[in-house]
């Protein structure tokens, strides 16, 4: 429906809540991958860095919630404009818990690099890292180009967030095992792990969102799931 | 997991009340309304939108033969009501027009007083066999109206003096006064200020327990609040007809939608 309001007015007011989410999606982008590099490049500054930049996030958030009720309350949408603001809403606060992910990946960097490295750890956290990036990137431009079969598509790789994080979760496991002093460093790279698949499933809720704004109804089929941890056990039982 | 929502904007009875079959509707050379098939159904609040012109009006008024009155108008097909087609030679306009009541745009009291406009109906269709039963009535249909508390100490009044909002809902307790089983709503509140509009609004709430009410509105958000099914009009053709609900979340025409989202005048 690219046909334009009666009132101007009300098309530029939708046009620009829609540009504040665009640019919040660009920065939680940076955000994710700056987070993951930080950790990699064992960067104080570049994770502290990523701290401060949360809160232009969170204030992002703040001006879509104002500018969606202004809307709601002046303009009475209805149809594809009131999915519209509904589906921004929605974006927005899952954009924002991203944002606070990838700050407290920042925190934890700031502690892990006092630690000695767990082997091989930082270049799967940011694989990890990058696909999600990959994943709301599209999800975004799903948003912007009203296709749902992009976003299907997100949804899927959720997938392969989930079994990122399942072969962490166990490597994670097996070095605690091995070594007790590896406790520490490890209880934080597994927070940083279930950050990123946390991330995924809110990337996933932003393309289920696109789903409903062009079809008007919520994806109605089951999600394959492949977390599996909250099933692990730690003996040697495997 | 059990639905836990209230579906209070679906029908109340799913029984149909008025069906029309092809209707066409025709202003001399004009063809206003074109094939239109709709089902409206009883104890519900259906709301006809569309923008001017569109032939919202004119199918209303075909509903009570209200378009007999113009010269020029001629109604084709068939608009049937509990199965019997209202058109049909047999059936006496005025004794429909008692059980299809009408309010309109402009409350339109006649010049006498309140207790006389309620009973005029009741007294001309021989529906009372004394003044007791008359008063009765009187009271019974002030009381659906909501108006009852605020006229009954100046039934002798002129129906002229009281305010707009009172003067529209005096026009429907006339209406109800004859014991319809259909009522016709044009444009009811578009005269009348918001706290007015409110008390029809809640009032139209109320007579679809009794009753089956169209109404015909300008305002998408009075259709979106009162109705619960809705039929879009658009150049003579009923384009789109959904329960209320779906019309202003999920339309399936694309012209539904320009019209509601004020896409298109």
């Amino acid at each position: 429906m690219s046909q334009e309001h009666i009132a101007s007015a009300y098309d530029r007011d939708l046009e620009a809540v829609q540009a504040m989410i665009m640019k919040m999606g660009g920065l939680v982008e940076a955000a994710i991958l700056r987070a993951a590099e930080s950790l990699e490049k064992r960067d104080e500054e570049e994770a502290e860095a990523v701290r401060r930049a949360d809160a232009a996030i969170d204030a992002l958030e703040q001006q879509v919630n104002e500018d969606s009720a202004r809307l709601i309350a002046l303009r009475q949408p209805a149809a594809g404009d009131l999915r519209t603001i509904l589906t921004v809403m929605k974006i927005a606060s899952n954009l924002e818990r991203i944002g606070d992910y990838a700050k407290n990946m920042g925190k934890r960097t700031s502690v892990l690099v006092q630690m000695q490295p767990v082997e091989g750890s930082a270049g799967s956290i940011r694989r990890m890292a990058k696909q999600v990036e990959l994943m709301l990137k599209d999800a975004l431009d799903a948003y912007i180009q009203r296709d749902p079969e992009l976003a299907e598509d997100v949804r899927q790789r959720d997938m392969d967030v989930d079994q990122m994080y399942n072969a962490l979760f166990r490597n994670f496991l097996t070095f605690m095992m091995e070594d007790p002093r590896n406790i520490t460093a490890c209880m934080h790279l597994h927070f940083i792990a279930k950050n990123i698949e946390r991330m995924g499933d809110h990337v996933t809720n932003i393309a289920e969102q696109v789903i409903y704004l062009v079809e008007g109804e919520m994806p109605a089929d089951d999600r394959p799931k492949r977390d599996r941890t909250a099933f692990e056990t730690v003996g040697p039982e495997a | 997991m059990d639905d836990l929502r209230q579906h209070l904007q679906v029908a109340g009875d799913e029984e149909v009340k008025i069906s029309a079959r092809n209707c066409q509707v025709f202003y001399g050379d004009t063809h206003a309304i074109k094939d239109v098939d709709v089902d409206i159904l009883d104890k519900t609040v259906t709301a006809f939108i569309g923008p001017s012109g569109c032939g919202k009006s004119t199918f209303l008024r075909c509903l009570n033969r209200m378009n007999d009155t113009i010269d020029v108008a001629r109604v084709e097909g068939e608009i049937l009501m509990d199965g019997e087609n209202i058109y049909d030679k047999k059936v006496d306009p005025v004794q429909l027009r008692a059980k299809v009541g009408m309010v309109f745009q402009k409350p339109n009291p006649f010049p006498k007083s309140i207790y006389d406009n309620v009973s005029y109906g009741p007294k001309i269709h021989g529906l009372a066999r004394n003044k007791a039963e008359l008063d009765e009535i009187v009271e019974r249909s002030l009381r659906r109206a909501a108006l009852w508390d605020e006229v009954k100490d100046r039934l002798q009044t002129p129906g002229t003096g009281l305010s707009g909002g009172q003067q529209q809902r005096l026009c429907i307790a006339r209406a109800v006064a004859t014991e319809p089983e259909v009522l016709l709503m044009d444009e009811p509140a578009s005269a009348l200020d918001p706290i007015a509009t409110a008390q029809i609004e809640e009032l139209i709430d109320e007579l679809k327990q009794n009753y089956s009410v169209v109404i015909v509105t300008h305002s998408m958000q009075q259709a979106a609040r009162v109705s619960q099914k809705t039929a879009f009009f658009h150049l003579g053709n009923l384009v789109e007809y959904d329960d209320t609900g779906t019309i202003f979340t999920n339309p399936q025409d694309p012209r539904t939608e320009s019209y509601i989202t004020g896409r298109i005048g």
